[in-house]
């Protein structure tokens, strides 16, 4: 069974991006355009990943991160930050909101399916 | 005495009356100057008044602009990204196909070899083995094959990466459309100033980024791996740490 990685980003080319480089791996892509429709969308499938980007109209990464980990059937599910900020401030932010790995823009598509890797295989 | 006095005062009137004089001699062309000045401003002042009121206008044509020009690389990127991931498919299916290739001439080498060793053949068959064995070169080639899909999966990979400059050059075009409105709020609360003719502190330009923004004004293009590598660093506090070399590994 193929494993599900729902991706939020506002650009539709970062989700072609992410997709492009996930679903070449075997991956399952379900995209979302900010952090509310991606929040919806969590309980309602199995989802085994998610690929946020920090800023986001409507609810941010941040905010999603924050009701990810406070949602007892959610909390585990592995989180990885792919944003253009790259400070050191953003960076200790979304560890300590609960992501497990952050990547900047623009990635490697590589580093991308390796960072899943990690998780689901 | 007291006419003496009065005398006095009559003079001392008169040279005040004189150095009046004199200085309205001076300064006459001077305030005449400034009246002239303020004559040639004020049509000056109204024209920049219409220039301000014109560019406030056309700021949300210029922002219009932007908008199109951003969702038209965005479009553009899409529809090549779809022609990288075509690409990617059909070479994926060949490498897997090749490789099939790839097995079944192993397995057919080790039956010529085989029927090679059982047969007792004369030499004109032993030498018509030999010109045949030349010709059969499929296998010695397949891994040059396999090499260049190898390459062809680098580089898709790395457009895939230079493409993402669209989303950067989107980025820094929302940040450049923000400070073109905080210019043209400004511009309108000058105008206003300037009809109410008074000044206020209000019309100082100051841009900050606004809560919630979806853009991120310090967004760059760039290959150099410095930024990951802080965010690595800061994450392998609290996790295992990433090398190239097993990313590398993952893919070989």
């Amino acid at each position: 069974m193929k494993k599900v990685i729902l991706v939020a980003d506002d650009s539709p080319s970062i989700r072609k991006f992410v997709s492009f480089a996930l679903t070449m791996k075997g991956f399952e892509i379900i995209s979302c355009a900010d952090g509310m429709e991606a929040l919806e969308k969590l309980p309602s499938e199995k989802i085994n990943l998610v690929i946020t980007d920090l800023n986001m109209p409507n609810m941010d990464g941040f905010e999603l991160i924050k009701a990810i980990r406070g949602n007892e059937e959610l909390k585990e599910i592995p989180i990885i930050i792919l944003s253009s900020l790259g400070g050191s401030e953003e960076i200790q932010k979304g560890i300590s909101y609960g992501a497990n790995s952050y990547l900047i823009k623009p990635f490697d598509p590589k580093r991308v399916v390796y960072e899943v890797s990690k998780y689901l295989n | 005495m007291k006419q003496l006095n009065s005398m006095a005062d009559l003079f001392n009137r008169l040279n005040d009356l004189k150095v009046a004089f004199s200085y309205g001699e001076k300064y006459i062309p001077i305030i005449q100057s400034i009246i002239d000045f303020m004559k040639q401003t004020v049509p000056l002042l109204e024209t920049i008044n219409t220039s301000i009121s014109d560019t406030a206008v056309k700021i949300p044509k210029a922002k219009d602009q932007i908008n199109n020009v951003s969702s038209a690389t965005e479009l553009a990127t899409t529809e090549i990204l779809d022609i990288v991931d075509s690409i990617s498919l059909e070479i994926e299916k060949i490498e897997t196909d090749v490789k099939s290739i790839q097995k079944m001439e192993d397995e057919k080498k080790k039956i010529w070899g085989q029927i090679k060793e059982s047969i007792n053949a004369s030499p004109e068959v032993i030498e018509l083995i030999e010109k045949y064995e030349k010709l059969d070169m499929i296998r010695e080639e397949i891994p040059k094959i396999l090499n260049v899909f190898q390459k062809t999966r680098n580089d898709v990979n790395n457009i895939t990466l230079s493409l993402q400059v669209q989303d950067i050059t989107s980025q820094q075009l929302a940040a450049v459309n923000h400070l073109i409105e905080s210019v043209r709020e400004k511009l309108s609360s000058l105008i206003q100033n300037l009809n109410e003719s008074e000044t206020k502190e209000s019309s100082i330009l100051n841009i900050s980024i606004p809560k919630g923004a979806t853009f991120d004004p310090n967004a760059e293009y760039t290959k150099s791996t410095e930024k990951q590598d802080v965010a690595d660093s800061l994450v392998s506090s609290s996790l295992n740490k990433t090398t190239q070399d097993e990313i590398d590994k993952l893919f070989s």
